[in-house]
């Protein structure tokens, strides 16, 4: 479903070095590691945001840096995204957000939209919120209205960039529940960058781990938490001694 | 950055690339709008959205500049209108000045203070709050659906509130010739219809035009290539002012050395 192949990519210093990567149909995985380990510009590439110098990253089988405007806005179609910051659209109130996505894809039932837009505010525990605009709402209520946003489609391919940055940790927990639920409800690919370990691990099946721009760890979420890696063994477990 | 070992000559380097850059950066994006206009790909109701944000909410600073702009060259010139007696040519002077000069230059500086400003810091701000990802990642194209209509709203409406701007100064160069010079209305209105020609109204409007594309360029360059979080769209803000108004007077000088 999503294929990373030998991805470079470099602003000022390489920020992704020969990165590697495949995440089956149906998987929810979990991108971990220190600040600036290039996590979040991975998954621009995967959104197509950003272009990799050199390298491929494939999602449905195309090739995207490759693309041309049309061809990827078709991908982009598939394609649901949560930013780190929300990114929810300042002059539009929380349903006109959420429903921004069906009304670009072309649903023009009223009825629908308002439907869809109700059932995804119950799912984050926000129902009667429809009218409010973004700069009325805390930060955990934005996070929670981008995660509806992310979900009203039902995209085959989710990308979350810490979902629950910022939130108390029941909210966090239910954050993490409602995702792994909705992903399992819609068969969709998850990938999911957060710095919540401890919780991030309770809902992945795989885990990836970069260092310094490189994937150095990929694998089972049981594995991830028994690897011997120093690096990775100290990183999950939280341990203040060893090598980072 | 410049730092302390650099010589004037690295110093001077330095701007130039950065001024190139610039300059590049705001006619690259002016190639990639002309592109979306043949066939035109904008969003409609973000185009009335911004006419009537940018123009009708523009009226009021316009016109009180525009009223007090008149007066004041009236005050300016009625020393030297009494000494020599010139009172038949007040018109034919606050006409000629407004409509090819003062009228677009002052308008356009007040357009860019308050719409390029504003239009500067909404897409700052969302660039850095990634919300032009957010557009990209949900299949929407940022030029079409977000800068085309500012910048088609900016050239429409400041070429619109020129002609509003102008009207006013006039009427406030009328009523300033009469309550202190003594000229009366009809003598004003007659000095000015008398010597002022189509081209002269036709001049300052192509500036105007011309102005409104500076603007808009400058401010949306500046507020997409914005970097390093809300500081970033403050020096953005700043940066895009300066560079409209610099835009602004050479294009003046450009437009009015070859319009003539």
């Amino acid at each position: 479903m999503i294929e990373v192949t030998n991805v470079w990519k470099r602003f000022a210093a390489p920020v992704l070095r020969d990165v590697t990567l495949r995440v089956p149909q149906g998987c929810l995985y979990g991108l971990i590691g220190p600040g600036a380990a290039g996590k979040s510009v991975l998954l621009k590439c995967l959104a197509g945001l950003l272009r990799p110098e050199r390298g491929s990253v494939r999602i449905f089988g195309e090739a995207i840096e490759s693309l041309d405007e049309v061809s990827l806005q078709a991908v982009r179609n598939r394609v649901g995204m949560l930013f780190q910051n929300n990114a929810l659209f300042d002059h539009l109130t929380v349903a006109e957000n959420i429903a921004f996505p069906l009304r670009r894809r072309g649903v023009t039932d009223e009825a629908e939209i308002a439907e869809r837009v109700a059932d995804r505010l119950r799912a984050v525990s926000l129902p009667g919120f429809e009218q409010r605009l973004p700069g009325g709402l805390s930060g955990g209520q934005k996070k929670r209205v981008g995660v509806a946003r992310a979900t009203v489609t039902r995209a085959d391919v989710v990308l979350y960039d810490e979902p629950a940055a910022g939130l108390d940790p029941v909210t966090s927990q239910k954050i993490f529940d409602l995702l792994r639920r909705e992903q399992q409800e819609a068969g969709a690919t998850v990938v999911m960058v957060s710095s919540d370990i401890d919780r991030l691990l309770t809902v992945t099946d795989r885990v990836g781990m970069m260092l310094d721009g490189a994937l150095i760890f990929d694998g089972t979420t049981a594995e991830a938490q028994g690897s011997l890696h120093p690096v990775v063994k100290q990183f999950v477990h939280g341990e203040v001694d060893g090598p980072l | 950055m410049a730092t302390e070992e650099e010589g004037p000559a690295a110093q001077t380097g330095r701007a130039v690339l950065s001024l190139a850059t610039d300059v590049g950066g705001a006619a690259v994006l002016a190639a990639r709008l002309a592109r979306r206009m043949v066939p035109p790909r904008l969003d409609g109701p973000e185009l009335w959205r911004n006419l009537y944000r940018m123009g009708v909410r523009s009226l009021p600073i316009v016109g009180v500049t525009a009223l007090f702009t008149g007066g004041i060259m009236v005050i300016q010139a009625g020393v030297l209108i009494r000494r020599f007696g010139a009172e038949g040519l007040l018109g034919w002077g606050a006409g000629f000045t407004t409509l090819r000069e003062v009228g677009p230059i002052l308008i356009a500086l007040m357009f860019s203070g308050r719409v390029g400003a504003n239009n500067t810091a909404e897409l700052a701000t969302m660039t850095v709050t990634e919300q032009i990802d957010a557009l990209e990642t949900l299949a929407i194209d940022p030029l079409s659906y977000l800068i085309l209509p500012r910048v088609l709203s900016m050239v429409v409406m400041l070429f619109v509130l020129t002609v509003y701007g102008d009207v006013l100064a006039l009427l406030g160069a009328a009523f300033m010739g009469d309550a202190l010079l003594g000229v009366s209305t009809a003598t004003f209105w007659n000095g000015l219809l008398d010597a002022i020609r189509v081209w002269d109204l036709a001049t300052g409007l192509i500036k105007s035009a011309l102005f409104g594309g500076v603007i808009a360029l400058s401010s949306s360059h500046y507020g997409l290539s914005v970097s390093g979080g809300a500081p970033g769209v403050g020096r953005a803000v700043n940066a895009s002012v300066v560079a409209s108004a610099t835009g602004i007077f050479v294009c003046d000088y450009l437009a009015t050395y070859i319009l003539q």
